[in-house]
This record gives C-alpha cells, sequence and structure tokens, in this order.
C-alpha cells in the first residue's frame, strides 16, 4: 500500500518536474530569441525596447490567460477575439457618450459584458453539450456582427474617451508601466486560483480526466462553464485595456486574437489535451509572441512571416506536447475518451 | 444502431428540402427578380467555393477530425496559380500543379493528425495561419490581376446554352464523385467507421491512419480546384482570399447532418445545406441585408446546427417520459 502511494508520489513529482522543466524550456528560449535579436540589431537590447515587448505583451498575456483556463477544461474558446472586441466597443462607446462616468463603474462595465458573453459560450457548451469549437465559432461570428450592427459603421477615436483614462495607460511607477504591472497581476492571482483553490483545482481535474473526476463527484457542467465565465471576464478587462492602448476603437478592433492568444497558450506549454499547463506559461507564451513580433520589425522582416512563425509554432508546440505526453506514458493523448 | 441512423438521417434531409422550398418562396417574395433561371443559377456562385470546401471537410469530419485550414489551402493555391501565370505556364499544366499542391498541403494536416495522433483542431488552427502567412510571402501584399483569360474560364463562362454556369458544373461533379466515394465504395464505409470507433475499426483491419490522411488530401485537392473557380470567378490572386469562409463551411457541414465527432452523416445532406444557405444568402442579398446581419445570421445558423440533435434527444426524451407515464397510468 505504502509503495503504491509512494509510486503515486514519485509520479506526481516527475510531471510537477516535466511541467516546470516546460516553463524553463519556454525561458529558455525566450532567453534564446533575446540573445540572438541583441545579437542582430542594436536597438533590442534597449531599456525602451525592452518596455515597449512587456507592454505590448501585456494584454496579450490577460488574454492567453483568459485562453488557458478554458483549455485546461479540454475545451477551446475562438470567441476570444470577438468578446474582446465586443466588450470594447461598448464600454468605449458609453464612455464617449456619458463624459463624467466614474472610474471605478466604468472598469465594471466591460468585465460584466464579457461575464455575459462567456456565460453564453460556457452555457452552449456545457449545457448544450455543443463541441467547443463549433460553439464558439458560432459565437464568434455573432458577437462580432452585433458589433457591427450595432455600430453602424462608426468608430469612437480617442478624443472622446475621457483624458484620466488615456492618461492611465501610459502611466508609469519607477519606469514600470502600469499596463505590464495589471497584467502581472492579474496573471498572478488567476495562477494562484487554479493553484491553491478548491475550484481552481477542479477545474485541472474536469480537464485532465473527466472521467474519474465525475466518479469523484464533480459536476464537470459548472466547473466548464465557471471556466468560460472567468475566460468571458478576463476577455473583457483584456478588451478594455486594449481599446485605450489603441485609442482608437474600431469594429474589427481585437479580430485575430483568438489565434494569438491560443498560440501564446500553447506555446507556453498549456496542453489543448485539457489539464496540463499553468497560466504563468501562457503568459511568458504571450511574452515570447511580443519578442518575436519586436524583433521581426526591427529586422525589417515581412509582418506576414508573423503568421507564419506563429501558425507553425502552434503546430510545433502541440507536437512537443504530445511528445512530453508520450514520454509520461502516452496517458493523455491515446486513452483520452472521445 | 444503424436502423436508428437509417430513420433518423432522411428525415433530415426532407426536413432541409422544406427549408429550402420555405427560404426560396421567401426570397421570390423579396424581390420578383428571384424566380428567373438566370438568377438562381448566377446565385450558386456564391456557395461553389465553400460548397468544394465543405465536400473536402465532410470526409475529414466523417473520420472524427476537422480540417479547418482549408480557407487558406485555397489561398495557396490562387497564389501558386498566379506565380505559374505569370511565369507563362498554360491553364493546363497550372491547374494540375495547383491541385496537388492543395493536395500536399491537406496530406501535411493529415500526416500530422493520423500519423503522430496529434489532436487536429491544434494541428489545423496552426497550419491555417502558417498556410495563409506562406500564401502572403509568396505572393506578396499586392494582388495579382494579370490573369489571361484562359485561367478565367472555370469561373466566368456557362454551358448548355449559356446558361449554367461552368463553376456549377465543377461542383456537381465533385459532388456526384464524392458521394460515389463515401456511399459506394469500401473506402467511404472505413471512413464512417473510423468516425464511429477507431480501435474497432483498426482490430477490424481497417488502416485508420492511412484513411485518415487521404481524407485529407481529398480535402485539400478539393481546396485546389476550389482556387481554381476562385481565380476564374474574382480574376485575383492574394494572400487573404477566401479569408473568413471557413465559417460558412463548418455551417454547411453541420447544418447538413454530419455528426462533427464523427461516424454518422450524408453527403447528400451536405449538398442540401448548401442549397439552403445558398439560398438564404441569396434572399439575404436581395432583402439588402448587410454583411454583418449575414453573418449574425450564419452564425445563429450554426449554433442551431449542432444544437439540433441535443434538441431532438431532449424532446425525444420527454415525449418517452410521458408516453411512460400514459402506459403507467
Amino acid at each position: 500500500m505504502s509503495g503504491a502511494i509512494g509510486a503515486v508520489g514519485a509520479s506526481r513529482q516527475f510531471t510537477k518536474f516535466v511541467l516546470r522543466m516546460r516553463e524553463t524550456g519556454v525561458l529558455v528560449f525566450l532567453a534564446i530569441l533575446g540573445i540572438a535579436f541583441s545579437l542582430l540589431t542594436s536597438t533590442f537590447f534597449t531599456v525602451q525596447n525592452i518596455t515597449a515587448v512587456a507592454s505590448s505583451a501585456a494584454i496579450l498575456a490577460i488574454a492567453a490567460c483568459a485562453q488557458a483556463i478554458v483549455l485546461l477544461t479540454r475545451n477551446l474558446d475562438v470567441s476570444v477575439g470577438s468578446m474582446m472586441g465586443f466588450a470594447a466597443y461598448l464600454t468605449a462607446d458609453f464612455a464617449a457618450t456619458h463624459p463624467g462616468i466614474s472610474p471605478i463603474v466604468l472598469v465594471f462595465i466591460p468585465m460584466g459584458i464579457g461575464l455575459v458573453l462567456g456565460t453564453i459560450n460556457g452555457l452552449l457548451v456545457a449545457y448544450g453539450k455543443v463541441q467547443a469549437l463549433i460553439a464558439t465559432l458560432g459565437t464568434m461570428s455573432l458577437y462580432r456582427g452585433l458589433i457591427y450592427i450595432y455600430a453602424h459603421g462608426q468608430e469612437v477615436t480617442s478624443s472622446r474617451l475621457p483624458h484620466w483614462l488615456l492618461g492611465f495607460i501610459d502611466a508609469r511607477i519607477s519606469g514600470i508601466p502600469v499596463l505590464v504591472m495589471l497584467a502581472v497581476g492579474i496573471v498572478v492571482v488567476v495562477s494562484l486560483f487554479l493553484q491553491y483553490f478548491p475550484l481552481g483545482r477542479r477545474i485541472y481535474a474536469v480537464g485532465s480526466n473527466p472521467v474519474a473526476s465525475f466518479f469523484f463527484g464533480l459536476r464537470s457542467e459548472r466547473i466548464v462553464l465557471l471556466a468560460y465565465m472567468l475566460c468571458g471576464l478576463l476577455c473583457g478587462v483584456a478588451g478594455f485595456l486594449y481599446a485605450v492602448r489603441v485609442g482608437t476603437v474600431t469594429v474589427v478592433l481585437a479580430s485575430g486574437w483568438e489565434m494569438s492568444s491560443l498560440a501564446a497558450a500553447v506555446i507556453g506549454g498549456v496542453s489543448v489535451a485539457g489539464g496540463s499547463g499553468t497560466v504563468i506559461g501562457a503568459a511568458l507564451g504571450a511574452v515570447v509572441l511580443a519578442t518575436i513580433d519586436n524583433g521581426l520589425v526591427l529586422l525589417n522582416v515581412s509582418e506576414f512571416w508573423r503568421m507564419f512563425i506563429q501558425g507553425a509554432a502552434i503546430v510545433a508546440a502541440v507536437a512537443a506536447d504530445a511528445m512530453i505526453a508520450s514520454s509520461i506514458g502516452g496517458a493523455f493523448y491515446a486513452r483520452r475518451p472521445r | 444502431m444503424s436502423m436508428r441512423t437509417r430513420t433518423a438521417i432522411p428525415t433530415w434531409e426532407l426536413v432541409l428540402c422544406v427549408l429550402i422550398v420555405a427560404a426560396g418562396v421567401w426570397s421570390s417574395k423579396l424581390s420578383p427578380y428571384y424566380l428567373s433561371i438566370d438568377q438562381i443559377f448566377e446565385s450558386t456562385r456564391h456557395f461553389i467555393i465553400p460548397g468544394l470546401l465543405a465536400l473536402g471537410l465532410a470526409m475529414v469530419v466523417s473520420t472524427g477530425e476537422i480540417d479547418i485550414s482549408l480557407a487558406s489551402i485555397v489561398a495557396v493555391g490562387t497564389v501558386a496559380l498566379s506565380k505559374l501565370a505569370a511565369a507563362g505556364f498554360s491553364i493546363y499544366v497550372a491547374a494540375p500543379i495547383v491541385i496537388v499542391i492543395g493536395a500536399l498541403c491537406g496530406t501535411l494536416n493529415g500526416v500530422l493528425v493520423a500519423r503522430y495522433g496529434l489532436p487536429s483542431l491544434a494541428v489545423t488552427l496552426g497550419t491555417m495561419g502558417a498556410y495563409r502567412g506562406l500564401a502572403f510571402i509568396v505572393g506578396s501584399e499586392v494582388g495579382y490581376t494579370d490573369f489571361d483569360d484562359s485561367f478565367l474560364w472555370i469561373g466566368s463562362e456557362k454551358l448548355f446554352g449559356d446558361i449554367v454556369p461552368i463553376s456549377f458544373c465543377v461542383f456537381v461533379t465533385a459532388a456526384i464523385g464524392v458521394w460515389l466515394l463515401m456511399h459506394r465504395t469500401f473506402f467511404g464505409r472505413h471512413c464512417f467507421s473510423i468516425g464511429l470507433n477507431p480501435d474497432a475499426s483498426w482490430f477490424a483491419g481497417v488502416e485508420v491512419v492511412k484513411v485518415k490522411i487521404r481524407t485529407y488530401a481529398l480535402a485539400g485537392a478539393l481546396a485546389g480546384i476550389a482556387a481554381l473557380v476562385w481565380v476564374g470567378q474574382y480574376g485575383s490572386a492574394r494572400g487573404d482570399n477566401a479569408d473568413g469562409s471557413i465559417l460558412f463551411v463548418v455551417t454547411a457541414v453541420v447544418l447538413g447532418g454530419m455528426d462533427i465527432n464523427g461516424g454518422r452523416g450524408t453527403i447528400s445532406g451536405v449538398v442540401l445545406s448548401l442549397l439552403l444557405l445558398g439560398t438564404i444568402r441569396n434572399g439575404m442579398g436581395l432583402a439588402n441585408f448587410g454583411g454583418p446581419t449575414q453573418t449574425v445570421v450564419l452564425g445563429v445558423l450554426l449554433v442551431g446546427g449542432v444544437l439540433r440533435p441535443a434538441l431532438a434527444a431532449t424532446l425525444a426524451r420527454l415525449r418517452r417520459h410521458t408516453s411512460d407515464k400514459q402506459a403507467g397510468a
């Protein structure tokens, strides 16, 4: 008996080691990228440029974090970009038409919108039993189409947004942009929630073994719904921050972010087969993507290489994931119920 | 099980037929110009390209996998065709090369999914970006429009007394071919059996990996044909060709009664749902609905199409429940 428990402990330690290795792998990759770009360009390794990379990674890190929570439950959300755009447009429009609104109220609007949109996704997937890809592909076009209809081709320009809002996003505390601090704070809070709270552990449980978690007595529907709600909430926040950062809010804001957020999460070691990976890893994946972006711009490489590299990186990361999983014992991939 | 599918699916196809007629009646009320042969054949243009992709996707879906990179393969195909045209190749040399390039793109997806056992959704999401990036890198941002007229006949000319567009004939031929393949050959039976139970199919001697790779390759080849039609219809080739059309394609396949988890569905259902979506889109165009509204309707139809089996199951359970009660009383 004690031998069996010892074996379980050992295998858990080994799994933890591999997972830790995965994040170290991302860090090593990031370091190699950094060194390569600093050698190739003279402008990469400057305080100014590193700050710029961190700022552009910050919002993607929040979106990747949102995507990662859903991926952990063995689902997927391709409506991330549309939810961000939806929350951003409505909030910016509201702020423009109500200039005197208090900051605290304004912050809750995108969160509320994101929560509602995420809940719709969650209900469809968890209770409607619609495959995650199909459901969110539908809502992706639904949400985006609704913004188009609502906006009538109008856009909200930065001159119509409150000044304090635009000032806040550029603010720095001892050289570090507030945006970056905010992103780090959100990622750390979500990470602590997933690691140490029972509800967070259940998100992992449902994704890593639905059958076992059913016999354990977990209500997977509720947990999947919760994951989608959290995803929507974070997307609302990310969309709002993105809108304020960009300044001019158009109807196509953040389209294509479902790809980037997924790429960041998968590169950061979050498995699409669910149950494995961390949001810290997803955030690191976002930093990797932002670094590649920045380096390619400095190297004067066409932006279309970015698309290619991002796609190839997803495939490579998924393949690496499968290799690690099969080296653990292939339990994840070979025997996952369909 | 087989009895249930046999009785359940034809009724769904019947529902689709009724819906098509209803959509046609609705469209003809919107516009007096709707009910003319020219207009109806003209409207088929809108769904030929996604239709060819949907036929390919239906094969992939029947094995329980998915391929969302097909629209990007179309872009690779059009850009490849533009390069071949610029290099002075004739259409009869260029067209087979484009179809082979499409098949190769599909094969790469298939190898990654079937041979290495990677999740098809993540793989094709990756290759979706990679292929489109590739199309942009090869074709540059500026589109190519200097196609010779010999490259355009497949999309612009008409047959049978100038009525039926050639692209429509291409689609009909492809649909009949895929129908025969999926419902009248061992290959098709193997596809559906893999979708129902890959392990049991493997034990029964089906070469699961090979069959899956072949479905992906065929889907890629159909995307190559779609690229030829694209160039014929629009006369231009650019990296963003067919961007965003995957929503229409997936909607058509799901609404056509293909089980997204594999193993169930018919090609005729997919073709009927294409006709339905084409009619609705044509009608919405006549009624001056904007593009965004059409997208919303498409999204709702997609979700509705997938919710359909769940709703039917709930209805059946309710009916059984009430009949049990009556029997008990």
